[in-house]
């Protein structure tokens, strides 16, 4: 079974460019005719947040008409979207209407659904905080996280939006998630919990975490420099754009990180005479 | 083709009942309130021109959208308006394929089938099924790119069927053909229906595709339904002017204070001493089989020309006068005062 997953996308209404610069709108059009043009098509997609910029209804009208050759496969294929720090739940949710594991739990913006015939469960975290760009795994989430993992011992992947790891990016770890130490014990207690994907950093990292690997995911978009030096400037970098595949084999998840671009090749290794000299 | 291979592939089709589906984009109102029930095994044509919300019920009931508040979509009376797509075994065809480019024709075909619970090897031998349903096993092997747009659609159909749905939803499928392709895959289409008896719903801005497939029409316009019946119910008893004219061509004039409303080959070319009116014709199109004329007629209140369909063989000239008589069975054929 196969999860693609897209992160980071700063929709903009009009298809503005994010920040004067990027054309998030065009890049995301490549990512998905990408993703559809893999030899083996993913068996679900998984969006974990910032799918807008500034998470206004029009934003979200663009998002949606992006997103058509993608939400038109889901007879077959089926996509689930996550908020980040850029969206707006409810406008996300009143976007969405027939993604209705969206207001699934009345009280929090939370989910859980199964995938591949009930193979593997998603469990989409929502870890935004109105207002704030830092993200959040409260009391009463991490409650309804050890409610769901403990009543259904089904192999579970977590997607959210914030990493609860810090990176050395000192300007993404002061946006970080808070609550991480207890998020980590419960993970940690759950040994059904298989793997924990996230966005945010716009950079393909991963760490050990409650004793799974949690990883973020390249930006559809714009990257986030690596400089770890202290106090190192927030800026962005236009390096090839990407998303992961996550292949479950139903023991273990691997990922495959994807470079979207256009490059040469392929060449073949070999000829009629072996490797070629 | 072998009957048993339609046998095998047969699915229980659903019922489909919409119950004040509406739909609104903002402040634009695509659907109205609209209730709809399409019976097991029947295929509705959605009919009408751009616009008329005939797309947005199709996806309403595909779970591609859902309904505003207060309507619902049930299959055999079960309530899924909240039930994701993917969990309501419905078959997609869409205008632009849909398909992936870079799997073969045989690899489409089986992708919809890791949904259900197929071992490799029956998967294996449900695609061959579905290829050789829709004649295109020569072509399991080739790149999607490699085909032309009459073979792609077919492959289309064969995903689309081949996880047995009880529901295919069809969304404009030929409108990217050629007319002569277009004609072959109708037909096709037509015999995959009629043998499957699954619920089909069909949309199309084209009213002989709707004609020919239809089990019956719903004619839309501005995000209601403006009739719904037989294709012969719609094309002889049209409920209004708009459904008339989107229908084939209707005729409506007045001549000595009475309205004649009538379709171009339910008048006959007579002599004009026995005519029910007189004309000259204006413009002339060989057809072959048949003649379009458009024909001036003497004391019409307006000097809009009606149109209609004569024989070939001997058939008037330009400038020519004639005369015209209504067809006395002429169902449609009316006149009000």
């Amino acid at each position: 079974m196969l999860i693609a997953q897209l992160s980071d996308l700063h929709i903009k209404a009009g298809r503005r460019k994010a920040y004067g610069v990027v054309d998030t709108a065009a890049h995301l059009e490549t990512a998905i005719a990408h993703l559809l043009s893999q030899p083996v098509p993913p068996d679900a997609v998984v969006l974990t947040g910032d799918l807008v910029d500034h998470g206004s209804r029009e934003d979200y009208g663009l998002l949606r008409q992006l997103l058509k050759p993608l939400l038109d496969q889901s007879s077959t294929l089926p996509c689930y979207l996550l908020a980040g720090n850029h969206d707006e739940t409810n406008e996300l949710r009143e976007a969405f209407p027939e993604h209705g594991y969206l207001r699934s739990t009345t009280a929090l913006p939370h989910y859980a659904v199964t995938l591949g015939g009930g193979a593997l469960r998603l469990i989409g975290l929502n870890t935004t905080i109105p207002g704030q760009s830092a993200g959040q795994l409260n009391a009463e989430s991490l409650t309804w996280l050890n409610e769901q993992l403990s009543s259904d011992p089904t192999p579970a992947i977590i997607a959210m939006h914030h990493p609860p790891f810090a990176t050395g990016i000192s300007h993404m770890d002061e946006i970080g998630l808070a609550n991480r130490e207890a998020f980590e014990a419960l993970t940690l207690s759950h040994s059904h919990v298989k793997r924990i994907i996230c966005g945010h950093l716009h950079r393909a990292i991963e760490t050990l975490f409650g004793g799974v690997i949690a990883s973020s995911c390249p930006s559809t978009a714009h990257q986030v420099v690596l400089d770890l030096r202290a106090g190192a400037p927030d800026q962005f970098i236009m390096e090839p754009p990407g998303y992961q595949l996550h292949r479950w084999d139903g023991v273990r998840f691997l990922t495959h990180t994807v470079v979207v671009g256009k490059f040469n090749g392929p060449y073949r290794f070999r000829n009629t005479r072996g490797l070629i000299d | 083709m072998s009957t048993a291979l339609t046998q095998k592939t047969a699915a229980a089709g659903a019922q489909i009942t919409l119950t004040r589906c509406a739909k609104s984009f903002r402040t634009h109102k695509a659907l109205q309130p609209l209730d709809l029930q399409i019976n097991a095994g029947e295929t509705l044509a959605l009919l009408g021109p751009s616009g008329c919300g005939k797309t947005t019920t199709l996806r309403i009931i595909a779970g591609l959208e859902t309904p505003d508040d207060g309507g619902t979509v049930m299959y055999d009376g079960v309530d899924v308006t909240n039930v994701p797509i993917e969990r309501r075994n419905v078959g997609m065809v869409f205008q632009s394929y849909a398909l992936f480019p870079n799997m073969n024709v045989l690899e489409n075909v089986k992708y919809g089938l890791r949904v259900r619970d197929y071992s490799a090897s029956n998967a294996n031998s449900r695609a061959s099924e579905m290829l050789a349903m829709m004649r295109i096993e020569d072509l399991a092997q080739r790149r999607i790119n490699e085909l032309s747009g009459g073979q792609r659609q077919r492959v289309a159909l064969a995903r689309a069927l081949a996880p047995q749905p009880r529901v295919l939803l069809l969304d404009e499928p030929l409108a990217a053909l050629d007319a002569r392709l277009r004609d072959v895959l109708r037909v096709e289409i037509d015999r995959l229906l009629r043998s499957l008896g699954i619920t089909a719903i069909y949309v199309t801005h084209d009213q002989s595709e709707a004609m020919a497939l239809g089990d019956r029409i719903a004619v839309m316009n501005n995000g209601v339904i403006a009739q719904i019946g037989t294709p012969e119910e719609i094309y002889f008893h049209p409920a209004d002017a708009f459904v008339g004219d989107f229908v084939g061509t209707m005729n409506s004039i007045e001549h000595n204070g009475k309205r004649f409303t009538f379709r171009p080959e339910d008048i006959d070319l007579v002599d004009p001493t026995s005519a029910t009116f007189t004309g000259t014709v204006t413009q002339r199109l060989f057809l072959g089989d048949h003649v379009q004329l458009a024909v001036s007629i003497d004391g019409a209140s307006s000097d809009a020309p009606v149109t209609i369909r004569v024989r070939a063989r001997n058939s008037p000239s330009l400038n020519d006068k004639i005369g015209l008589k209504l067809q006395p069975l002429t169902r449609l054929a009316r006149d009000t005062h």
